[in-house]
Parts: C-alpha cells; sequence; structure tokens
C-alpha cells in the first residue's frame, strides 16, 4: 500500500502533475497550492539575501540583543539615523555607517564618519600605514618610522641621539578624545599586542586576550594578525566592505552581528 | 649575547658583569655594534660610533676622540670594542651596573605648606630643597651657609681646602673620565667663559659640541650655565630624591636615552559632536617620548596619574639593553598639580637639559657633548 505521488483530482480521482492548471482528465480546476511546487518561507526573515544586524553590544540607551532587519535597500546607522539609531553614543557620526544591497551581496558603507567602522578580521589582514585596528578596549594606528634626522649639522657638529634599533614600522595607541598614548616601534619586522609578555602590554584591560594580535612585515606590505584572541581583532575599513554571515562590526561603542540568510 | 655562567641570564655583549647575579663576565669579540656603542655616561656617541681601547687613567679624554666625520667609519671597522667601566663615572661609587640597586624609600608626601623661593617668588612646598621653578638651592639660602656646603657629598677636597677664596676665583669645570677618576681641569673666569667646540683646550675635539656651546657666569656667589643654543644642549644632573618639575617641552637624560616629556594635548572634538574615539583614557599627565632625531621620537609612554617608573629591569618603563641605567633609575610622578621627574638614587644620575639658563651649584655634574664636568667652586 502506498500513497498517491501526485495530486489527485477531487473530481475524477486521477493524479494531475505539478504545472498543470485544470485536471487533464475531467477539467476540473486544480488549487493554487498544488498547481507549482514552489516552496514558501514560514516568515519574512527568511527571505535569501535579507540580512538583519543583532546588537551583540550597545549603549545603555539601546539595549543588548536589539535586531534591526535589513529589508529596504538602504539602511543608514548613526547617532541621528532613523533606522538604525544609537542616540546615546557620542562616537557615531550623526550619520555613520550604510548597510546596503548590490545586486545580492550587503555592503556597508563608512559615510564619511569620525570614527570609522571596523570589521573583525578572520586569521589575518593586510593593513597598510594609516590604518587603524582595535584590539579589546584599545585602538591603534600604524603609522611609518620616520626618517632618520639624526644626522650631522652643516657647521659638523653630531647630533646625539638616543640610541635606535632597526623598526620597519611602529604602532600608536589612541587614547579617547584623541590624543596619542603609547608608541611602540616593532623589534625589525614584527609587534606583537597582548595582556603580557608582548611588545606592547595591557594588564588591565578585561577584553584583551593575553596573546591578542601581531602585526608583521613580510616584503613590502603588512599583515595584521589575530592570534585566536576571544573577542578579535578589527579592523577600520576603507570606503565599503562586502559583509558575510557571523561578521562582527563595531560603530563607536556598538558590537553589531551580521546574519545574511544563505 | 654573553651567557652567564652563574645564573644563565643573557648578557649584551659590552657587560662586563652579568645584569643578572653580578657575577664577571668572561670577555667578548669586538665585533661594532649597532647602536649603544658603550661609552660612559660623560659622552655619547650615535649610531654605530665606537671608541679606542681604554686609556691610561693619566690620559685624557678628548686625546683619544678626535672622531670627526671623515675618521667615522674607519673608526667603526678597526675599533675595538670600549670596555670601560659603564658606571663608574662618580668616585664615591665606583661599583658597577650589576648591584642591585636598593629599593628607593619612597619621596615622603608633599606638605601643603609652602614659602616663597627668594630667588624668583614662586611658591615652593617646604620639603623641596630646590625651587622647582628657577632651581635656586633653597638650603643655602635659608641657612647662610657656603654653596659648597648644601650637597654634602659633593664636596671634594680642592673645594674645601680654598674655601676661603672668593668662589668665582677657584672655579672650574673638572673633567671626570669614564673610568670615574678627575681629569683635567678647565678654569671659569668670574666675568663668564664661552666654552665650545671651537674655543678649543679639552672640547676642541668633541664633535657632539657646538662651536658656540655654552656660557658659564657668576651671579654673586652662584654659578649659572647659559646654553647657547647649542645641538646638544646643557644637562645638570639632578639631586636623588629631590623632584624637578617638568614642563612640556622638558628634555631629561637617563643613561644614554633622551627623553622628552610631552603635556596632554587632545583634538578638538568634530563639529557635529562627536567625541574622538580610542582606548580608555586613565587621566594621564602626558607623555614622555624617546628622542630618536632632531623632532622625531621613537617609543613613547603615556603617564598615568600615579606616575611611573624608569628602570634598567623594574619599573613601569624599562631600557633592558642600556647598561648605564640603574636597575630603578627614576620616576615621573604628579604633585600637587604639576608633573616632576625624581631620581631614585641611580648610579650614573638623571641629567636635565638645560632650559636657556641655570644655576650650577657647587659639586653638581654637567653633561656637555661627549664629557661629563663637576663644577667646582
Amino acid at each position: 500500500m502506498e500513497q498517491a505521488r501526485n495530486y489527485v483530482c477531487t473530481e475524477c480521482a486521477s493524479a494531475v502533475p505539478s504545472g498543470h492548471k485544470f485536471c487533464g482528465a475531467c477539467g476540473a480546476g486544480v488549487p493554487t497550492e498544488a498547481q507549482t511546487l514552489e516552496t514558501r518561507f514560514f516568515g519574512a526573515l527568511q527571505m535569501p539575501g535579507k540580512a538583519r544586524l543583532i546588537v551583540v553590544r550597545g549603549d545603555e540607551a539601546m539595549g543588548e540583543g536589539l535586531s534591526y532587519l535589513l529589508q529596504a535597500t538602504e539602511h543608514v546607522a548613526g547617532r541621528e539615523a532613523d533606522q538604525i539609531p544609537f542616540p546615546s553614543d557620542n562616537w557615531l557620526s550623526p550619520s555613520h555607517a550604510n548597510f546596503l544591497y548590490r545586486g545580492e551581496k550587503l555592503v556597508v558603507r563608512d559615510e564619511g564618519s569620525l570614527n570609522g567602522v571596523y570589521i573583525r578580521i578572520r586569521g589575518a589582514s593586510p593593513i597598510q600605514i594609516g590604518d587603524h585596528f582595535m584590539c579589546g578596549q584599545q585602538l591603534f594606528r600604524i603609522d611609518a618610522t620616520p626618517k632618520d634626522t639624526s644626522g650631522p649639522e652643516p657647521d659638523q657638529t653630531h647630533f646625539y641621539a638616543s640610541p635606535r634599533r632597526p623598526s620597519a614600522f611602529r604602532v600608536t595607541q589612541i587614547l579617547e578624545g584623541g590624543m596619542d598614548g603609547i608608541v611602540c616601534c616593532a623589534h625589525e619586522q614584527s609587534l606583537q599586542i597582548g595582556r603580557e609578555e608582548c611588545d606592547i602590554n595591557f594588564p588591565d584591560d578585561v577584553h584583551m586576550s593575553a596573546r591578542h594580535a601581531r602585526v608583521e612585515m613580510s616584503g613590502e606590505s603588512l599583515e595584521l594578525v589575530d592570534e585566536n584572541s576571544q573577542n578579535g581583532t578589527y579592523v577600520r575599513i576603507r570606503g565599503e566592505r562586502e559583509l558575510s554571515h557571523g561578521d562582527y562590526l563595531f560603530l563607536g561603542r556598538n558590537l553589531l552581528r551580521v546574519e545574511v540568510t544563505a | 649575547m654573553i651567557v652567564c655562567s652563574r645564573c644563565s641570564k643573557d648578557n649584551q655583549d659590552h657587560y662586563k658583569f652579568c645584569l643578572g647575579c653580578g657575577a664577571e663576565l668572561p670577555r667578548q669579540s669586538s665585533k661594532p655594534r649597532s647602536f649603544s656603542a658603550p661609552t660612559p655616561p660623560g659622552g655619547m656617541p650615535t649610531t654605530g660610533r665606537t671608541t679606542d681601547a681604554p686609556q691610561a687613567p693619566q690620559a685624557p679624554q678628548v686625546a683619544q676622540a678626535p672622531q670627526t666625520q671623515g675618521g667615522r667609519a674607519e673608526a667603526l671597522a678597526s675599533a675595538p670594542q670600549l670596555e670601560l667601566e659603564p658606571t663608574a663615572v662618580q668616585p664615591a661609587r665606583s661599583k658597577p651596573v650589576a648591584v642591585e640597586d636598593p629599593l628607593p624609600p619612597e619621596l615622603a608626601p608633599l606638605g601643603e605648606v609652602t614659602s616663597p623661593c627668594p630667588h624668583c617668588g614662586s611658591q615652593v612646598p617646604e620639603n623641596f630643597r630646590f625651587c622647582h621653578v628657577c632651581g635656586d638651592d633653597l638650603n643655602a639660602e635659608a641657612s647662610g651657609s657656603p654653596p659648597g656646603d648644601a650637597p654634602a657629598e659633593r664636596v671634594s677636597a680642592p673645594a674645601v681646602a680654598e674655601a676661603r677664596q672668593p668662589a668665582a676665583a677657584r672655579a672650574r669645570l673638572v673633567l671626570i673620565q669614564p673610568d670615574g677618576s678627575e681629569g683635567e681641569s678647565f678654569p671659569l673666569s668670574a666675568e663668564g667663559s664661552l666654552i665650545g667646540r671651537g674655543t678649543g683646550g679639552i672640547f676642541a675635539n668633541d664633535a657632539y659640541l657646538s662651536p658656540e656651546h655654552a656660557e658659564f657666569r657668576f651671579e654673586g656667589d652662584q654659578l649659572v650655565v647659559k646654553d647657547m643654543e647649542s645641538l646638544n644642549g646643557v644637562y645638570i644632573r639632578i639631586e636623588p630624591e629631590v623632584p624637578i618639575e617638568l614642563f612640556d617641552g622638558s628634555i631629561f637624560r637617563v643613561g644614554q636615552e633622551i627623553l622628552r616629556f610631552e603635556g596632554p594635548v587632545a583634538p578638538d572634538p568634530a563639529d557635529d559632536g562627536t567625541q574622538h574615539m580610542g582606548s580608555p583614557h586613565r587621566g594621564y599627565l602626558g607623555r614622555i617620548s624617546l628622542m630618536i632625531g632632531r623632532q622625531t621620537t621613537g617609543n613613547s609612554f603615556p603617564i598615568p596619574p600615579h606616575g611611573i617608573h624608569l628602570g634598567r629591569e623594574r619599573g613601569d618603563v624599562v631600557f633592558p639593553e642600556d647598561g648605564y641605567v640603574s636597575g630603578l633609575h627614576c620616576r615621573v610622578n604628579s604633585e600637587v598639580g604639576h608633573v616632576f621627574l625624581t631620581d631614585v638614587g641611580s648610579s650614573n644620575g638623571t641629567f636635565v637639559r638645560v632650559s636657556n639658563e641655570s644655576y650650577v651649584p657647587q659639586g653638581t655634574f654637567v653633561l656637555m657633548g661627549q664629557q661629563l664636568f663637576r663644577a667646582e667652586y
């Protein structure tokens, strides 16, 4: 005993394959659900290519766990934005970032904000002089090694400078308010950041891993490497960046997770 | 690297004693080093500069260092590594780097009571021995004793012997040689003495002195030095445990390192009210930065409200590769709303760059160019 494999006409009990609007045997109508085999979603959140943002860590006003479904084509986030507002975070520009769809792809675009949009890197990421990145609660900038200005004067007086060692680049900590904090020159080609035993150490930053990240120069190019830190390493995007499921973004103090339906 | 046979600590090639346990280290090869050529704090070559091997103590330092630019490459290639006792600049404390410095006694908390400085009128906390604004020796004036008596340990035999003569008549700069012994003296005249590479004598061959470097003159019984806008400046050793105020741009020297204090400066917030994002700001007092060029700095460290200590091995900022820095050397901290530098009993001292002019109390160590002097009068 087995079940019929097609829709069965309620008038004449003949089998009707999908795609038919009428029964071939008796001409009776076929209900719309049975006319095609198209599967529908339970809800709009499942619409393919549509994404949502989940606030993993937000400011007090917005709370955590809040989610924003990105159903339009553009969605502006910012301190004074209508769609994704973060009114109490003064690290956000009034109109800070825009989440928009380009065809099937979701991208985030920095709307010329003061403080930028940071994305969590996966493993290693190329980085350039002038780029900003975050580890734990700390914000850094990569700087070039300045030109050696310790040569002698025209009158042949030698300049006495502190001993310096070869260094390919340097990392500058940026403090809240914009002033420079720690500056650390790389030991030759590499510089490590973490809680302890690194080149730059933050023993009191509870969001930083013991060995968190490192920056390395190989050949002419710099690379930022996350050392499997618990909270990740974030790099400031230039212009816009394509997002995929599971990406994490920092907008000011707000940490967002991107969920894109496959 | 020399590995100590007693405690297995790694030591720099030029160390004579182990940094870890003080054991004497075997002599090492004479490979030229890329930086931190071991010269005494009396004289600092820049990158890659080396000097001849130790000379007999009676030979004045200048005789061995006629290194102008032309001779430099040659010297690099041929000169054996200098193996002078790095810390033996002060006769009184001839023992070296390897000695573990005792923890400094904490600076007694500053009293709220202040009294006006007799020289400049600034309000000075009562336990200060020198005015933190003009550097005037308060003890000397308060007690009426001759200036030579103020820092007791600095009084040298000649100064005491000639105590009855007017200060200016016997004033001189005594060269302190790398091994700590006294070298030639340079007499200072009461009318004022200009010294520099161009004035000859014991200054002639020092490439780190400007042609006209500094002027010494007397104001009453006090010796005053004026920096003649020299390239490398004039540095004065500060007394241990006597705080010296730092201002934005103040420069000081610890071992071979030139450090600059920078007051806290922050950009304005954006016009739309957005604040600059950044790492937590813990009320930093400013930063200290390592000077690696005329206006270029290397590593920098912000100074938290409780201050920082600097040392070779201990402290918040360490210089493990500079054998002229003591284990714990000095501190920078805040008192009564100002930022101060205090030497905590280092072997080689902490030197502050003179900003325009400064008093030079009797017995003060003065660093100019590659050489260290003691002012006697």
